[in-house]
């Protein structure tokens, strides 16, 4: 258990994670069945209720291979009557989308929570910036929106309960600020969950072909408005008093009251997103001059406000996006910033501080692949063999570090298993040489369909599927290729070639990726013909090497640079960018706490410039 | 009143399992604890600034411009990239002056700057400055450097920049990092006994 305070006592204080409060808040409504693909800013609320699964046994738990399949996973358990919860980024939901519609229509009947995690700025994101807001209006269901940790306790709670009573998947939408946010929570009592129930076939309820359709989306109407009658005005609330108002939700609420005490100013608070209640706003705008909708990306709540207003209160002066950005996220000095002048606050004088900022010169720190990565490898060998002259399809973990010097090869990165495709229509109306990159978890994930389908229509890039064993990028989950599963029981490996050979294709090779001649040779061979070949370059990542390593009481091997004014070694500190090999006066260096003694170094370097640490001292915690 | 810390370094510093260990001894303090902490591509050698407030009521998981109150650095340029967050009227430094150099920094030839200059670039933001050789002291008399962060939570206390009592610093390490307990015991009594 990383964190085992979330196991702890009703009634105890303890300070938890937002995601960990969720799956805390899952285990007091009796979950039964979670399953989900991991994704970071929504990865600790599987991470956690795993490790539940496996120290108490009490529910099912498992990473399946994309976030629809997991989706699906639930809601079978769900129709079933089980309390079912899955999790999942923003980009998640787009994968998850097609089943997620309908099954809002058919409903359910145990509990099902779908957590979705935004991540404005994308601390843990890139491919693009997103808000999933619209999807709860598009699908019809309703939201949940938290702004702190106790609150995603106690709203995922709620979530269940909504859904249940309403027989209606209940979206909980969380932020990086608040899914990342740590915070003291008081926790309540866990209930022993129900991991059994059964399907009952119900036309009138699954029967989602005209006319039943109408009925069904009729009735989902229905249901939505029950909700926001019921909930609308117990769930969101009213702080203070005054013609200033203020409406928000999420961790924007926090900024908000950040701000400190306000006179003449009050406060709505939503917490029930979707659908939000037009009975509490109507009665929140009524006799305001002017009111600030404080919400990050796009303006969502503010237009409902806008509507709304029209009706109750027509002169009334309306800022949202007018005077904050749809780009990014908030911090409580933007918050502060845009609405000072209208809540006639003093701002701040930042002037000397900015410039006294800009006297700061120091070196810019990317993120870099670890020591003996080997998605490095891998890079390298295809750079080496294959020149510059190439285009390099990027796609989604911790190889897009590629993307950075001295790689930079990653010339595109749209969503996970988009390489394949992306590759093939290049490749379609063009000659380049094309290389594809894609990762084991993202293989498995999505890359499966693109695959065949160059299988299918004869493209020939050359594709390097990196097999590091596990899902690294995300905090190291397991897939259909680990051999341990989420709930720790011992499966059989789904191995990556098996599977590409079964699509008919011949050329399909296995390299170790921490052995460059062999990586090399099979490059420089493959990449001559003029067929679709596979090479699936294998090296675990290497945290986790170190972590098995060290579990079973061993050391992993140090390697030293011997000869420090080598040119080769030299060589070796641009074009390989091994963090652990550093430069000092002119000469190399390994240091010695910083290596995880992958060896690739030493082959690449001249002969005898690097060697094994023989004795190596112990790597103690 | 919120008492902001900021804790930043490098991944694999321990910025992350500092946070943690100061989070719930606070927690046990009876303080109610607010902050973040954000995983992600920070594991691959990038810089991961950790925001921790406690009070009696907190609102904001992030420290507001210039209104840290203690900045505890695990590597020096990381320190001076979150001067955004520090202000000369109350920002206390330290600052393990162990440099983990960027390899960005022989790749696109900037050069690191020397602990002198970096004391001179942080001195506006700081009402006081503390630099300690922390991982390197650790290193050579624990064996590993890994421990230069506890032994920076015990300068702190110390020098009274952190408001929570000793025993729940002590029993929160007790509970959070029991393996290898001795020896970061040893640091942070290093740190308590440091004379800067
Ligand atoms: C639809 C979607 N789900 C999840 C993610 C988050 N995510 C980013 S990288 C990654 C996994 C990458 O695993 P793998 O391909 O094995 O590469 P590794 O990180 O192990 O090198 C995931 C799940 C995403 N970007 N998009
Ligand atoms: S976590 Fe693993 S795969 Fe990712 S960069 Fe580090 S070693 Fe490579
Ligand atoms: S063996 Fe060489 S390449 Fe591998 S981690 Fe150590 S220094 Fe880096």
């Amino acid at each position: 258990m990383e964190n085992p305070e979330v196991l702890g006592k009703e009634g105890k204080r303890v300070v938890l994670l937002g995601n960990e409060a969720i799956a805390r808040g899952a285990m007091e409504s009796g979950v039964g069945v979670v399953a989900c693909y991991p994704g970071t800013p929504s990865s600790e609320v599987p991470m956690t209720l795993s490790d539940v699964a496996q120290e108490t046994k009490s529910l099912y738990f498992e990473w399946s291979t994309n976030e629809k399949v997991a989706y699906e996973v639930c809601a079978g358990a769900a129709w079933s009557g089980v309390r079912a919860l899955t999790a999942m980024k923003h980009f998640g939901l787009n994968v998850a989308a097609d089943s997620f519609f309908p099954v809002i229509f058919t409903g359910v009947k145990g509990g099902f929570v779908v957590v979705v995690a935004d991540d404005p700025l994308g601390h843990s994101s890139a491919q693009s910036e997103q808000d999933t807001r619209f999807y709860y209006r598009m699908g019809k269901v309703p939201c949940l929106e938290p702004s702190d940790t106790q609150e995603s306790k106690d709203l995922t709670k709620l979530a269940f309960e909504i859904s249940e009573r309403y027989e209606i998947p209940v979206v909980l939408r969380i932020t990086t600020m608040v899914s990342h946010s740590a915070g003291t929570v008081k926790l309540g009592k866990i209930r022993k969950p129900k991991t059994t129930g059964k399907f009952v076939k119900d036309l009138k309820r699954y029967y989602n072909i005209r006319p039943n359709l109408q009925v069904l989306h009729a009735k989902l109407i229905e249901k939505l408005d029950k909700i926001e009658k019921e909930y609308g005005m117990r769930l969101n609330r009213i702080e203070g008093r005054g013609s200033l108002g203020i409406i928000t939700s999420g961790v924007s609420y926090q900024y908000v009251k950040e701000l400190g005490r306000l006179s003449n100013v009050k406060i709505a608070k939503l917490n029930l997103t979707h659908p939000i209640s037009k009975a509490f706003v109507s009665k929140f705008l009524k006799g305001l001059k002017t009111v600030i909708v404080v919400e990050e990306l796009e303006p969502v709540v503010e237009n409902f406000v806008r509507e709304v207003a029209k009706d109750v209160n027509s002169g009334l002066k309306i800022h949202g996006k007018d005077i904050m950005s749809r780009v990014g996220e908030y911090t409580p000095d933007s918050v502060l910033q845009a609405v000072a002048p209208i809540l006639k606050l003093r701002k701040p004088d930042f002037r000397r501080h900015d410039q006294d900022l800009k006297k700061i010169k120091i070196p810019v720190r990317k993120p870099v692949f670890c020591p003996g990565c080997p998605h490095r490898s891998t890079f390298y060998a295809v750079r080496k063999v294959m020149g510059d002259n190439v285009v390099w399809a990027g796609d989604v973990g911790c190889y897009v570090l590629g993307i950075f010097e001295p790689f930079e090869m990653q010339d595109f990165m749209i969503s996970m298993g988009a390489s394949l495709g992306l590759t093939h229509g290049i490749k379609k109306v063009s000659k380049q040489k094309a290389v594809v990159f894609i990762g084991d978890s993202t293989f498995f994930h999505n890359g499966m369909p693109g695959l065949v389908n160059m299988a299918r229509h004869g493209t020939k890039p050359l594709v390097m599927i990196m097999d590091n064993g596990i899902t690294a990028m995300t905090g190291h989950q397991p897939h259909p290729g680990t051999e341990i599963d989420g709930m720790g029981i011992r499966r059989k490996p789904i191995l990556i070639e098996d599977v590409a050979r079964s699509f008919g294709i011949k050329n399909v090779r296995v390299v170790n990726a921490f052995d460059q001649k062999s990586l090399q040779s099979a490059i420089r061979e493959l990449s001559k013909k003029d067929e679709l070949c596979v090479i699936v370059s294998r090296g675990l990542c290497r945290l986790v090497m170190k972590r098995n390593v060290r579990a079973q009481g061993g050391t992993l091997t140090k390697f030293k640079v011997v000869n420090n004014q080598s040119i080769n070694c030299k060589e070796l500190v641009k074009k390989f960018a091994c963090p652990a090999m550093v430069m000092k006066g002119g000469k190399v260096f390994i240091r010695e706490d910083v290596c995880l003694g992958c060896g690739v170094c030493m082959q690449l370097a001249g002969k005898g410039d690097i060697s094994p640490i023989v004795k190596g001292k112990k790597e103690k915690e | 009143m919120t008492y902001n810390i900021l804790l930043t370094g490098v991944g694999g510093e321990g910025v992350l399992v500092t946070s943690v260990i100061l989070a719930k001894a606070a927690n046990l303090d009876g303080y109610e604890v607010r902050g973040t902490q954000l995983h992600g591509l920070a594991q691959r050698g990038g810089s991961i600034p950790t925001h921790l407030r406690l009070g009696k009521k907190v609102y904001s998981p992030i420290i507001p411009r210039s209104e840290a109150d203690l900045i505890l650095g695990l590597e020096p340029i990381e320190a001076a990239r979150a001067c955004f967050y520090a202000g000369s009227h109350k920002t206390n430094f330290i600052i393990d002056t162990y440099p983990l150099r960027p390899i960005y920094a022989d790749l696109l030839g900037q050069k690191y700057p020397s602990n002198e200059s970096i004391s001179k670039m942080i001195e506006p933001f700081a009402k006081k400055l503390i630099m300690v050789d922390a991982s390197n002291i650790c290193y050579k008399k624990l064996g590993n450097p890994i421990f230069g962060n506890v032994m920076c939570v015990g300068v702190a206390l110390a020098n009274d920049m952190l408001p929570i009592s000793e025993k729940n610093v002590l029993r929160s390490l007790k509970e959070i990092v029991p393996r290898g307990l001795e020896k970061n015991l040893k640091a942070f009594r290093m740190g308590m006994d440091f004379k800067g």
